[in-house]
């Protein structure tokens, strides 16, 4: 029986997509909450991501970003396991270690719209939830875009 | 109770957890384009794309020759692997033509990899990651064709069509311009061409209903120099080739996806541009569609098309011309050399653009004829709307893009030719931005390969006459980059893995190394310390489903295979 989209994160939550060893034995990608990005004076954005204990997942698992540019994230490991985290950055992706109650600190820099994944590559983290997706809201640049009139889009 | 955390400090760049050297010695900041203008005054490097500007993909390297190829032997492999999620997953493939200067290799690979490795010893010396969005609109792969070279610097694009200087010792970013929009369906995969102080570089989206364009960038600054379209504005040169009503040369395609090459004396590049957009449904944009399905001999100084040859009019097969036009001389004329994907080996005079001879090269073509004259008639192709048409060389061509080969010691072009057919069914769809624009549906030969009715091959041509001088046959099409040595040796890998070397002169199979995945990249060869290498990309995916369907379960792969003589 196919379900409507609206309805879709109810029935996920009814069935227990969005937790450990429920419907499935990990937990549905990207089912950890949405956080948005915070933009400082110094125009470089900010956020935190944690690991709750016991779900293998990240909160947020969908990190908003309002535009491309430079983002630094604050990573809380509050699981009773270790973990690691793996974020996509232009120049190389970073890696960060994280032990059981540890904290640590990311800095990235994504520069256009689209979404990028992020997790801990290590065991089958990926697999059983701790995989999330960075957003990265905006548009190419002015000088970079079609000279043509405005398109119809989906 | 607050949590006291324990400190996981810094996150740390992934090379730093490997054996990378971090730094490579400073070869390239003497690459000046006057080196580049002379690449094959010396052939122990590979200075740009092609190995020089005419496009020919010869080295005079002879040590490895006809008798002692049968002892080529891996001399290092390096291999790359993936990790985390990226985009394309399924379609990336190792595509690119390693350049070498003084025993460096600098080299790209899919979702926004670039190297710098020993091209002794293949050892790491750095990496660069540029981080591509895993939703970025991709035709045909998450792949990338190669880097360029020039004044310390590597030249890259990326799939977020994005343009960018990497230091050439340490890896690290000098600039990045932006000159494609990913919210139109726009990407970047072509091999940047330097030319003067100008790095050139064309777009990638044809198959979303883009605009394609040229563009040219300062190499010291990353400043833009200038833009060029490859389908006109209304009131623009060309638009009388376009509907007049309507915006059908706003999403006309057109794209530049492939390195141009470039004649000095002529002050012109040329340049292979892409199919209209849609590809398949003529009828919403009746006309010749300039400048589609061409080449554009443009002036690099400032962009301007200078003259053109239309390979397609009014294309309805997907026939992209983007595929190389090789510069030769022959009986004094300066000409160039193209093998079109609608089966035609083309002659031009290069200083006008003028036909000198056309010829197929492929052995079924039935989607109409080009006589002697270049007069192209039409005989199948899709037309009435929900009703199938069946006709060859399929929308991969009789040629993809993967290049062939000149060489000035025997005089002939070597060729990887396939030979798959497609049913086409014209299904109109109302263009929206970033969603496919075929117009069709499109089911090339598919099935197992004991059901296909598919060959391929490696031929030679003789450019004085049209005439085929000998061919290689293989039951599968032929689907990357040949090379041609000084060692009389055209080398060429074939999809099921299989790394080859044939007599030039006489097309006799000497000798093979199984790679493990299949070939559909640019192989290059030079030397380090007097010892001749061969480089071969190896990692088959891409657009597996255009060219050959039948191999769309054949083993992916991610490794660079360098082969010497045994020291």
């Amino acid at each position: 029986m196919a379900t409507a989209k609206e309805e879709l994160s109810a029935v996920v939550h009814e069935l227990g997509l969005d937790k450990q060893n429920k419907a499935t034995i990990g937990r549905l990608l990207a089912h950890g909450g949405l956080g948005y990005a915070e933009e400082g004076s110094d125009g470089r954005m900010r956020a935190q991501v944690r690991i709750p204990p016991d779900e293998l997942m990240w909160d947020p698992s969908v990190l908003v970003m309002p535009h491309e540019g430079d983002l630094e994230i604050e990573i809380f490991n509050d699981d009773g396991n270790t973990h690691c985290a793996l974020f996509p950055s232009n120049g190389d992706n970073q890696f960060i270690w994280l032990p059981n109650q540890s904290r640590g600190t990311a800095s990235l820099n994504l520069d256009g719209p689209g979404y990028y994944w992020f997790s801990s590559p290590i065991g089958n983290d990926e697999g059983r939830g701790l995989l999330g997706a960075i957003v990265v809201q905006g548009d190419a640049p002015p000088e970079a875009r079609l000279d043509r009139p405005d398109q119809p889009r989906p | 109770m607050a949590t006291e955390y324990l400190d996981a400090g810094q996150a740390v760049g992934q090379a730093s957890l490997s054996g990378v050297v971090g730094s490579a010695p400073p070869v390239a900041q003497n690459v000046t384009y006057e080196r580049i203008l002379e690449a094959r005054s010396e052939p122990q490097n590979w200075l740009t794309y092609y190995g020089a500007y005419d496009g020919q993909r010869y080295s005079p390297l002879d040590q490895i020759n006809t008798e002692n190829v049968k002892r080529l032997s891996p001399a290092w492999v390096f291999q790359a692997g993936t990790g985390g999620m990226h985009a394309g997953q399924s379609t990336y493939s190792f595509e690119a033509a390693p350049i070498v200067v003084d025993g460096v290799m600098y080299l790209s690979g899919w979702d926004g990899w670039v190297w710098a490795l020993d091209a002794r010893t293949g050892q790491e010396l750095w990496r660069y990651k540029h981080a591509i969005p895993y939703d970025v609109s991709l035709c045909c792969g998450n792949v990338n064709r190669g880097v360029a070279v020039a004044k310390g610097k590597v030249f890259v694009v990326t799939l977020n069509a994005h343009v960018i200087a990497l230091d050439a010792q340490t890896g690290e970013l000098v600039w990045d311009k932006t000159y494609g929009d990913v919210r139109a369906g726009e990407s970047a995969t072509v091999a940047p061409l330097v030319v003067k102080n100008l790095v050139i570089v064309g777009s990638s989206g044809g198959e979303f209903g883009v605009r394609g364009h040229l563009d040219a960038f300062d190499l010291d600054t990353g400043e833009h120099a200038w833009r060029r379209y490859m389908v006109p504005k209304p009131g623009e040169p060309g638009s009388e080739t376009w509907p007049a009503e309507g915006e059908a040369w706003a999403r006309g395609g057109g794209n530049c996806w492939v390195t141009g090459t470039y004649d000095p004396e002529l002050n012109l590049l040329y340049w292979g541009t892409g199919n209209p957009a849609p590809d398949f449904d003529g009828e919403v944009r009746e006309g010749d569609n300039l400048y589609t399905c061409c080449v554009v001999a443009v002036d690099p100084d400032n962009g301007e098309i200078r003259w053109h040859y239309q390979y397609n009019p009014h294309d309805l097969w997907d026939y992209d011309s983007n595929m190389e036009n090789i510069l030769f001389e022959l009986d004094g004329r300066k000409l160039l050399a193209h093998f079109d994907k609608n089966g035609y080996f083309f002659v031009l005079d290069r200083t006008n653009g003028e036909l000198v001879r056309v010829a197929p090269f492929v052995d079924r073509i039935t989607w109409g004829e080009i006589d002697a004259d270049g007069k192209v008639t039409p005989k199948v192709y899709p037309e009435k709307e929900g009703e199938p048409v069946h006709f060859w060389p399929g929308p991969a061509g009789g040629k993809e893009w993967t290049h062939a080969a000149y060489s000035p010691r025997t005089g002939l072009f070597y060729v990887p030719v396939q030979d798959v057919g497609v049913e086409v069914t014209r299904r109109r769809r109302e263009f929206k931005e970033s969603i496919p624009y075929w117009g069709a549906a499109v089911v090339v030969h598919s099935g197992t390969r004991e059901q296909e009715n598919m060959a391929g091959s490696v031929s030679a041509f003789d450019p004085s006459t049209g005439e085929e001088v000998w061919r290689w046959r293989n039951e599968l099409p032929m689907c990357a980059s040949v090379l041609a040595t000084g060692g009389d040796l055209v080398f060429a890998g074939e999809p099921t893995g299989e790394f080859n070397a044939f007599d030039a002169r006489t097309g006799e199979h000497l000798w093979h190394f199984q790679c493990g995945s299949g070939h559909h990249s640019s192989p290059t060869t030079y030397s380090v310390d007097g010892r001749q290498y061969v480089a071969v990309p190896v990692g088959w995916g891409a657009w597996t489903e255009g060219f050959i369907p039948a191999m769309l379960g054949a083993p992916a792969g991610d490794a660079l295979f360098v082969f010497a003589l045994p020291e």
